[in-house]
């Protein structure tokens, strides 16, 4: 039964819970302290040792379409998409990341030889090489606690339920309700990223989707992401051509320079 | 709210789902506002202005809640003639008395009500003033609230400008959306509706911060939102369960409970004690029983009627006690040994410096943290010793520092700020050496015990025969709960106990948390399986009930205001109270019901006393008393402020605490040159309090690792501070650096023509931890208010310079050397006398008598 | 909101590959052993028994390269002691699983064979030969995928250029293979061969360099890395080296120097293509306006 994340950002507080359950569940260490003048952001990215993180964005604009405030802060916890589609997935030249039976995207860290492969794979930047282990490390969609029957420790954690875990499908619905109500409530800017392959076609949807209330780019995320292997045919087709072109050259040369002997 | 309590917010952010409107009042733009319908900024320090303005509007337009008002408040209420008000003495209430600096309430008083003997002067803070309220019962009430001196009228004047365009000067908030915030909360209030406010230490941490809440208060009891599902007002508390430690006080000035601490030359017997704090009406004339019990609980068999119960063996407050007073005291050589338990008051209290110069003055210092915070080593980690001008071998304090246990490691309830028992379970056993305060204590109390028990020295009887048999959390709340004595068993609530030795109970408003030998505070029955009251989740004081005053959710005749906000209401048929909630009234007491001339105790409580913890039962407007600078709240200026008060001569409030000495130097009562910018001090969600609890964890510390200042792109072209970069900010007191961040979050608020910069500070940060940085407290003087000691971090003025502070020696930027308060251009407000502290020294204060 | 040139924080989208610099250094290697294996093939099909000791030049180049590579490859991993777990599956839809797989059976391949042609005839012999006919089949995969393997990706520069760059790496791998021979001592006609074979490699890497560089800067920004910094710089250079080779290989005359110059030009021209594109793929991915502009 394929589980997720919804991830409404209408409703977070940017309190970054998730973060640090994120980080106590699954023991990571921390990632230096840097202040980066960002907002309130001092984590700045995905990594291999940050598996949730919180974008700010403050911006001279309204949120609704009654501007009380020309202001607003947008937040965001951002964390790995499991696509349905997976650039990683389909780099893995070792089996290391496979598709589980939750149709989370899962790293096997006992099997991964830190290729890095994964890491230009993925069009969001979220895996990425750990440089002490050497091994590619991603959210988990905490795959040991869902086969304990546990929501995962982030979702667990968000006070204000911006994180929603469960059933693909029902989240689905929910969203689709959400999106309603937000744009009854004058918030017209409210929409879904990556919610289904209709509307994320590179993907073919995500199984971390989002509420968003301003162009992706604002958030760090890619317009129109898309996973590598759904448009090498081309360039498969180009390493054909000139194959057959070495394979010609090769011959020719050979059959010229024996024909003038013959 | 957001930032400080993510975990309750989650309850507004359902309330919002559910179509709430969310106004978040305050200098900053936080993740508070980030999710609210409205932002309203506003100059720090003069939020009584606004509220003030928010009454006076409700009063201009009509639309106060008439027959709330009439019913449960003291708006009818007659003053006695002798009044006057802060519009007739431009800026202070009849009274004062300029030797003493202090007000006599006399003349705040009911008309025809002598005030009593403990009402007239009082020359320490005391909390929760049983004894100011306890006599006042108003006798004169015009219904048709028309009366010159009638409450209602009085209130009318005392804010008639308080208009939008004062507000708008004041408060730098703009008038129409003042009047946006006026008009919700108006349209939002009433029999349909209730509106409720919640506010934190943005509100207390000032000197005139408890009239902050008072005028809060006003505005709820006007809209008729106290007692009423979905109104009211959350105090929000700064930690977990600081509601607890006054409850069950860590407060030097409260017995547990809210009961009065006894005071040396007043309450010098128990006959006295009783006499002093005796309430002439309303619950608390059953005082007597849970002053009984609590001794009873202390002493145990000892505790005899002959001997008053042992009523001998407390202490008796001579003096202030309160945190500043007493470090004061310290610097001045009469502290010896200090217990410093789970705070860090040299980064989180004020004036870090002054602390550490008082602490070293300590024979000896015990300190319980889960690490050595900058409070423990302020021997040797200081800015004072990097600067070279203490070096820890000049020390000579005695520092004892024990680890503690962390709340997953003991048992134990916290009581949050909605009066909420929870228990919490123990997970894992503490690692090493570490101890829960309550082992500790307890071991110490053992101690004390044997070495004392061979003594013959009838003083040491008050260590002898304390009963010391609660190891367990569970047998401390069993203790607090209260038993029958003969049996030891539990009993079901304060109203089975007694005052005649039967019974024991730690603390009364507690009682009944044990109910039955179940420990209540432990029940975790999911709220699917519950009404939307949830009752049977944890505890909450008094007897359960969720919503305090709760009889104010209905009429007179005892009918809810309205159907759709029906809460508790009398049932006629069966002649009781009944509702969704214990309801907070007599449960078989009609609403009809009036006291006769002569009644006593309980009796005094009619079927509309609502609130019946004040001795005429109505929740009072006007505080005939109780609070030492005014009997309603005024707007009054920080100690040090941006602004002359536009609202009357008098600058600050008169009764503020201050101490003018060398090491707490003052800036000018507004306007410094030298100290231009108003700054204020706040939390971020990712940091707790003083840092003890999160700067030594890497999962925090790495979300927000440096100390920095909040200022708006205005300042930074300004100054030439840049994103990123380096500031030092500075006051008399301190100097200290932090990185900037550049935000359009602080805007700089518009008034009369100008601009009014505001710096924000976070003060999570200290010399100690994996993130270490300067604290913001450094740079705030003492100063306090004068209802409860509160110190003032959330307005004050400072300087800011782009680059980072000079490491060398030297005298930081500002002090002064030579007579203290030279450069103040105000006169001197109260130095109240610190309580003594067992110490003879050569020194005196000064030869008064105690 | 203005569309362009929203960032967050002007931060990158995307990793950075986190690929050292044995990467490029294979695709050089790799490829010239590919394109080895490949003119083996001719040369054992159609060379005859005089060319039988180019042939075999050409199966030791081929295994030595591969060795090389291989080598090169593992000093890149993360957990270097799990190179075979390169080998546990095959992923089609990786690049790098078939690469893997290729490199992992041409190498032996053509060492196998190479060995094996020593002994003259019998079925040992028979079995060299298919084995040396196996690996050039497998040599112009080998010669190819690493284009396919950077296109396969999200990185802006490889992604944009992934349909043109299969004929730079390949094209590429047979001129370099030429100045390789360049620096060995051959007979006339073995030179004649690797000469021409060099020649039309060269021809076409200059063609699809343009090609390449074209289809990146059909995106400004996506291209920048190609025309400034130091990847730009080696672009540059890439391009001067490989064209002084081929005016050195085209003009007449016999001299050793010469010939020994023009095949130090094209082997470092070779080497700079691959770590040009490598460089200016991993620049294009710190620019998230480019990223942002692809997509959009």
């Amino acid at each position: 039964m394929p589980t997720g994340f919804f991830t409404d950002t209408t409703l977070c507080i940017g309190c970054k819970a998730c973060e640090v359950a994120c980080k106590q569940w699954n023991q990571l260490p921390s990632d230096g302290y840097n202040f980066t003048g960002m907002s309130y952001d001092n984590t700045v990215q995905l990594d291999a040792s940050t598996w949730r993180h919180v974008a700010f964005v403050e911006r001279p604009a309204p949120v609704s379409e009654q501007p009380v405030n020309s202001f607003s802060w947008l937040m965001l916890s951002d964390v790995c998409k499991h696509c349905n589609r997976a650039g990683c997935l389909e780099n893995c030249p070792t089996g290391a990341i496979i598709r589980t039976e939750f149709d989370s995207v899962f790293v096997q860290p006992d099997i991964c030889n830190g290729c890095g492969y994964c890491v230009v794979g993925c069009p969001f930047g979220v895996i990425d090489r750990n440089p002490t282990d050497g091994l590619a490390w991603k959210c988990t969609l905490c795959y040991d606690r869902q086969k304990a029957h546990m929501e995962p420790a982030c979702a667990k954690a968000c006070p204000t339920d911006s994180i929603q875990f469960g059933e693909i499908a029902d989240l689905r619905t929910k969203a689709a309700a959400r999106i309603e109500q937000l744009h009854g409530q004058g918030v017209s800017a409210a929409y879904l990223y990556g919610a289904d392959e209709a509307s994320q076609p590179g993907t073919e949807g995500l199984n971390a989707f989002f509420l968003l209330v301003d162009r992706p780019e604002t958030y760090n995320l890619p317009p129109n992401p898309v996973a590598p292997a759904k448009r090498a045919g081309p360039s498969w087709a180009s390493m054909a051509v000139t194959s057959l072109g070495l394979l010609a050259a090769a011959f020719g040369a050979v059959a010229s320079v024996r024909g003038g002997r013959r | 709210m957001a930032e400080c309590h993510p975990v309750g917010f989650q309850w507004v952010m359902e309330a919002k789902r559910r179509g709430a409107k969310i106004i978040h009042v305050d200098p900053r733009f936080t993740r508070t506002s980030a999710v609210a319908d409205l932002h309203v900024p506003i100059r720090a320090g003069s939020d009584i202005a606004f509220l003030g303005g928010i009454v006076r509007h409700i009063l201009e337009t009509g639309r106060y809640f008439h027959d709330y008002v009439v019913t449960f408040t003291n708006a009818p209420a007659i003053i006695t003639d002798e009044f006057r008000d802060t519009e007739d003495l431009d800026g202070l209430f009849s009274g004062w008395d300029s030797d003493k600096n202090q007000y006599d309430p006399k003349s705040w008083a009911y008309e025809g009500v002598e005030p009593g003997q403990s009402g007239t002067t009082h020359e320490q803070s005391t909390g929760e003033p049983l004894s100011e309220r306890a006599q006042m019962q108003h006798k004169h009430r015009d219904e048709t609230l028309q009366h010159p001196r009638c409450v209602f009228q009085i209130l009318k004047r005392h804010y008639s400008r308080y208009t939008p365009e004062m507000v708008e000067e004041t408060c730098g908030v703009p008038q129409d959306l003042f009047l946006q915030v006026a008009e919700t909360l108006i349209q939002n209030s009433g029999r349909e509706r209730t509106s409720a406010f919640c506010y934190a230490v943005g509100w207390t941490q000032h000197s005139v911060g408890a009239q902050y809440i008072r005028t809060a208060t006003i505005i709820q009891q006007l809209l008729g939102n106290m007692g009423r599902p979905g109104g009211g007002i959350l105090a929000l508390r700064g930690h977990a369960s600081i509601q607890g430690s006054t409850d069950i006080p860590t407060l030097y000035n409260l017995l547990p409970g809210y009961l009065a601490m006894p005071k040396a030359k007043k309450d010098v017997n128990f006959a006295k004690y009783l006499e002093n704090n005796h309430a002439k009406g309303g619950w608390w004339t059953e005082f007597p029983k849970y002053i009984v019990s609590l001794l009873k609980a202390w002493y145990g068999e000892h505790a005899t009627r002959e001997n008053d119960w042992c009523y001998d063996y407390l202490p008796l407050l001579t003096g202030d006690h309160s945190h500043m007073t007493t470090y004061a005291a310290m610097a001045d050589g009469l502290v010896k040994g200090y217990f410093i338990v789970g705070e860090n008051p040299v980064v989180g209290s004020m004036n870090g410096g002054f602390q550490r110069a008082a602490m070293r003055k300590l024979e000896w210092l015990v300190v319980r943290d889960f690490q050595l915070i900058e409070t423990a080593e302020f021997w040797k980690s200081s800015p004072e010793n990097e600067r070279g001008e203490v070096s820890s071998e000049d020390v000579q304090t005695e520092v004892f520092f024990f680890p503690a246990a962390a709340h997953t490691e003991k048992d134990g309830t916290f009581t949050n700020t909605q009066r909420l028992l929870q228990w919490h379970h123990q997970a894992v056993e503490p690692p090493g050496d570490c101890r829960s305060d309550l082992d500790f204590v307890y071991d110490l109390g053992q101690r004390l015990k044997a070495l004392y028990l061979s003594s013959n020295d009838p003083k040491d009887l008050a260590i002898q025969n304390l009963t010391w048999d609660a190891k367990t959390s569970d047998d401390v709340l069993r203790e607090i709960n209260g038993w029958t004595v003969a049996d030891r068993a539990p009993v079901e609530g304060y109203t089975k106990l007694k005052d005649d030795g039967s019974t024991a109970c730690g603390c009364w408003i507690y009682s009944g948390c044990y109910k039955d030998g179940v420990n209540q505070t432990a029940r975790r029955k999911p709220a699917s399986e519950q009404d939307w009251v949830a009752a049977e989740w944890a505890w909450s004081w008094p007897m359960n009930r969720r919503i305090l005053y709760n009889r104010a959710s209905a009429d007179a005749e005892g009918r809810p205001w309205s159907d759709r906000k029906r809460y508790v209401w009398w049932d006629d048929a069966h002649h009781k109270w009944t509702g969704f909630d214990v309801p907070d009234i007599i449960a078989d007491r009609p609403p009809s019901y009036r006291p006769a001339e002569d009644a006593n105790g309980l009796d005094t409580i009619g079927g509309t006393d609502a609130f019946m913890m004040n001795a005429d039962g109505k929740s009072w407007i006007f505080a005939p008393k109780g609070l030492q600078d005014g009997p309603l709240p005024t707007h009054y200026e920080p100690q040090e402020s941006v602004m002359r008060n536009p609202i009357y001569g008098q600058q600050c409030d008169p009764s503020r605490m201050e101490w003018r000495r060398r090491e707490n130097p003052y800036h000018k009562a507004w306007a410094d040159p030298a100290y231009p910018y108003l700054i204020t001090t706040y939390r971020l969600t990712e940091h707790h309090t003083a840092g003890g609890m999160s700067r030594w964890l890497q999962w925090l510390a790495e979300l927000q690792p440096e100390m920095f200042c909040e200022v708006s792109p205005e300042i930074a072209a300004e100054k030439g501070l840049h994103n990123g970069g380096w500031a030092t900010i500075s006051t008399a007191r301190a100097v200290i650096e932090a990185r900037v961040l550049v935000t359009e979050r602080i805007k700089p608020l518009r008034i009369r023509g100008r601009l009014l910069h505001q710096i924000g500070l976070p003060y999570h940060w200290g010399s100690k931890g994996l993130v270490r940085g300067d604290s913001a407290n450094e740079l705030i003087a003492f100063v306090g208010d004068p209802n409860v000691s509160i110190q003032e971090s959330k307005a004050f003025t400072a300087n800011i310079e782009p680059g980072r502070r000079g490491r060398g020696r030297g005298p930081i930027a500002g002090t002064q050397e030579g007579e203290s308060g030279q450069w103040r251009d105000q006169p001197p407000a109260r130095f109240k006398k610190p309580g003594k502290h067992g110490v003879v020294t050569a020194r005196n204060i000064s030869g008064e008598e105690t | 909101m203005s569309a362009t040139g929203i960032t967050y924080y002007d931060r990158p989208v995307l990793k950075e590959p986190v690929w050292i610099w044995t990467v490029p250094a294979y695709i050089f290697v790799g490829g010239v052993a590919g394109a080895a294996m490949t003119l083996g093939l001719a040369v054992e099909l159609i060379g005859g028994s005089r060319l039988r000791a180019f042939d075999e030049r050409c199966r030791w180049i081929g295994a030595v390269g591969g060795g090389i590579g291989s080598a090169l490859l593992i000093a890149d991993l993360g957990r270097k002691s799990r190179f075979f777990a390169m080998l546990r599956v095959l992923r089609p839809s990786s690049p790098m699983s078939i690469g893997s797989w290729v490199l992992a059976t041409a190498t032996p391949l053509s060492a196998g064979s190479a060995l094996l042609t020593l002994q003259r005839d019998g079925v040992l012999r028979a079995a060299g030969q298919l084995a040396g006919a196996s690996a050039g089949i497998l040599g112009m995969p080998l010669a190819t995928y690493t284009a396919v393997l950077l296109g396969n990706s999200a990185v802006p520069l490889w992604l944009i250029t992934r349909n043109t760059m299969p004929l730079l790496f390949g094209a590429s791998s047979a001129a370099s293979l030429g100045s390789v021979f360049d620096l060995m001592r051959l007979n006339r006609e073995e030179q004649s061969i690797a000469t021409r074979f060099q020649l039309v490699g060269r021809v076409a890497e200059l063609a699809a360099a343009e090609a390449v560089e074209r289809q990146a800067c059909s995106n400004e920004r996506v291209g920048r890395p190609l025309r400034e910094g130091v990847s730009g710089a080696i672009w540059q250079a890439a391009k001067v080296l490989n064209v002084a080779s081929l005016v050195l290989t085209i003009m007449p005359g016999n001299s050793k120097m010469r010939r020994r110059i023009a095949g130090v030009c094209g082997i470092l021209g070779g080497i700079a293509v691959r770590f040009a594109i490598f460089h200016a793929g991993k620049a294009s991915t710190r620019d998230p306006r480019a990223t942002f502009e692809q997509q959009r």
